[in-house]
């Protein structure tokens, strides 16, 4: 079965955008459009990685981040960060990878194959 | 010329033989024979010495000596005497007479007593001189004196004036200040900005407090004698605000102690703003890149949605690419305008408009999105509104802001049914009032709260954070202003007020709002 990849950004277009770079790339994908959401979704779906964006309107990417540590359920699921802000990835240390905007989509397959496999 | 004498004797022969015996020693001798004649005679040529017979009938010589000395005080007068007359001719003497010889007289005995004349003569002469002498000295050294004070006097008032003008001058507030923090005095800077009466408060009249200032330098000074210094907003007798930084130094008295505090301050406001324009542009840029970072991303995932849906063959994706790049062709294109806007923040270009021209002309340019998102739109215009000066350009594309922002409230609102922005314009006594009424998403209050601050956006990477920062701008600067009712999940109403202040002249009236200026709102929005 294709590993799930849960992506979280505020914008349709990039969510829209990666969506359809990891499909291509023969990944399952759910969305969501702030950390909220991320973390209610995370009830009935189990992502094996999240792509995370940070700065969203209702709750940044490091507040749901720091509930998802928190949580054993979830603490172990990788994240890699995709954000337009330097300096940001301090605050997500366990971050498995750190992409800044505009990203390379190759680098961001890569990060993905090594962590979680094809 | 000869020395005057008259020679005053009733006898002929004395007369004859002593004037003579005048002439021979070298005076001009006139004679008399009477005191009466004497007098004329002494009053028509002024004889320095006059020899008088003491016994003469009519005036006598006593009679005539008292006249004389009346009349002249330096005049000598020498009497004569015959031997029964020693107590005539010592009474002679109280009249001041010179000296007196007996007859016969001997020519040693008038010698003697016209040498002792000439002597009294010189003496009171160069008394004279002296006197004379040292009245034209004291004269001259008073004058001097005089001189030399007023030139003081003068030079003295020269310097006060001098100071007084380096302290009106000094391009600073300069102010002193006794110990109960009373102004003792203030330069002209000081007094123009911020009034002055001696004995009022400093912190009254910098800070219109009742109380002193905490952490207040000059208590400092007071303390320790040492120069202090402080940053402070102060408010003008005008009511501007200034930034100051203001130094303090201590006046001593002659005991050594600080009496008196001098206070310096300087008026840093335009550096000050200088340094929060200079933050902003850093805030600018840095939301600049941020968010052509977001845009970048954007651009990219329409290329790859393009390129992937290309080589998939599928049309779909092959649309959905083409619209993201659209789209974020469009986002460019905004944030682009924003930036221009805000850099080059423009004199307002006033001109008379028609409000339902104005009203009807924005309403046209956003009513096809709406439309398009199934938002229903409503016009509210009061039919009855006339002209009103404003700068049409960038209040449109401040209200098509507005009214663009009441379309994604609604777009992004799943809660409700159906969705409605109602566009309205009315008028009061002094003002036009523009309504914006969405029952969009609307907003909390910390969303409120800071609606119009610069860079803030509730729209995540879709927004710059200029659009209502610029729309809150424009309208301040026609004096006017953007209020805000909303609530979550209620929808938000905006009321644009904008007061009837300027009146620019009819032959300016462009009564149809020209197309220029739709096309400037457009490339503003």
């Amino acid at each position: 079965m294709a590993k799930k990849i849960m992506v979280v950004d505020d914008d349709p277009v990039i969510v829209k955008y990666i969506v359809t770079l990891l499909q291509d790339n023969g990944y399952a994908t759910c969305t969501a459009a702030d950390g909220l959401e991320a973390y209610h979704m995370l009830k009935h779906e189990q992502p094996d990685l999240i792509a995370l964006d940070l700065e969203m309107p209702e709750e940044w990417g490091t507040k749901f981040y720091r509930r998802l540590t928190k949580d054993e359920k979830f603490s172990s699921i990788p994240v890699v960060v995709i954000s337009g802000l330097p300096g940001r990835h301090l605050s997500i240390k366990k971050a498995v990878g750190y992409l800044a905007k505009p990203f390379d989509p190759g680098q961001l397959l890569d990060i993905i194959k090594k962590t979680i496999g094809p | 010329m000869s020395e005057k004498i008259l020679l005053v004797d009733d006898e002929e022969g004395i007369r004859k033989v002593l004037g003579i015996s005048l002439s021979d020693s070298g005076y001009e001798v006139l004679t008399a024979e009477s005191g009466e004649k004497a007098l004329h005679l002494f009053r028509h040529h002024n004889p320095s010495i006059v020899l008088s017979d003491i016994r003469m009938p009519g005036i006598d010589g006593i009679e005539l000596l008292r006249r004389i000395k009346a009349e002249s005080p330096d005049t000598e007068v020498i009497m004569i005497s015959g031997h029964g007359d020693m107590d005539l001719a010592i009474q002679s003497l109280k009249y001041e007479a010179a000296d007196f010889i007996l007859k016969p007289i001997q020519d040693d005995a008038l010698d003697v007593a016209l040498k002792r004349v000439h002597e009294r003569i010189s003496v009171r002469e160069q008394l004279r001189e002296y006197t004379q002498d040292l009245e034209r000295m004291v004269r001259e050294k008073s004058e001097k004196l005089i001189a030399t004070e007023r030139l003081a006097a003068q030079q003295h008032q020269r310097l006060a004036q001098r100071y007084q003008q380096l302290f009106d001058e000094v391009p600073c507030y300069i102010s002193v200040h006794d110990k109960d923090f009373r102004l003792t005095a203030a330069n002209r800077r000081f007094q123009e900005d911020f009034g002055y009466h001696i004995g009022s408060y400093c912190y009254a009249a910098y800070k219109q407090r009742q109380a002193p200032c905490p952490n207040c330098p000059m208590i400092q000074t007071f303390e320790d004698g040492q120069s202090h210094y402080t940053e402070a907003i102060v408010t003008s007798k005008s009511g501007e605000q200034y930034n100051v930084l203001s130094w303090t130094a201590p006046i001593y008295n002659e005991a050594g102690q600080v009496t008196q505090v001098m206070e310096m301050s300087t008026n840093v406001t335009q550096v000050r703003k200088l340094q929060s324009h200079l933050t902003s542009l850093g805030l600018l840029i840095g939301s600049i890149s941020h968010g052509i970072k977001g845009l970048l991303t954007g651009l990219d995932g329409g290329m790859y949605l393009l390129n992937s849906g290309f080589s998939k063959e599928d049309k779909q994706q092959i649309k959905e690419g083409w619209q993201t790049v659209n789209l974020i062709v469009g986002r460019i294109r905004k944030m682009v305008l924003d930036i221009l806007y805000y850099a080059r923040e423009r004199e307002l270009q006033w001109e008379n408009i028609s409000v339902l021209t104005f009203a009807d002309q924005v309403a046209a340019i956003v009513e096809p999105k709406m439309v398009s998102h199934g938002i229903q739109f409503v016009r509210d215009f009061d039919q009855s509104l006339g002209t009103i000066a404003l700068d049409a350009s960038v209040v449109h594309s401040a209200l098509i802001n507005i009214l663009e922002n009441a379309i994604e409230a609604c777009i992004e609102d799943k809660s409700k049914r159906s969705h409605t922005i109602t566009f309205g314009v009315k008028q009061d006594d002094t003002a036009i009032l523009f309504h914006v009424h969405d029952n969009g998403i609307g907003m909390d209050k910390e969303t409120r709260a800071k609606l119009f601050t610069l860079f803030f956006s509730s729209k995540g990477q879709k927004g710059t954070g200029l659009g209502l920062f610029i729309a809150n701008q424009v309208i301040r600067q026609h004096g006017g202003s953007i209020k805000v009712e909303s609530e979550r999940g209620e929808g938000s109403h905006f009321i644009i007020k904008i007061p009837r202040l300027h009146s620019v002249e009819e032959t300016t009236v462009a009564p149809q709002h020209s197309v220029t200026s739709t096309s400037d709102a457009q490339r503003l929005d």
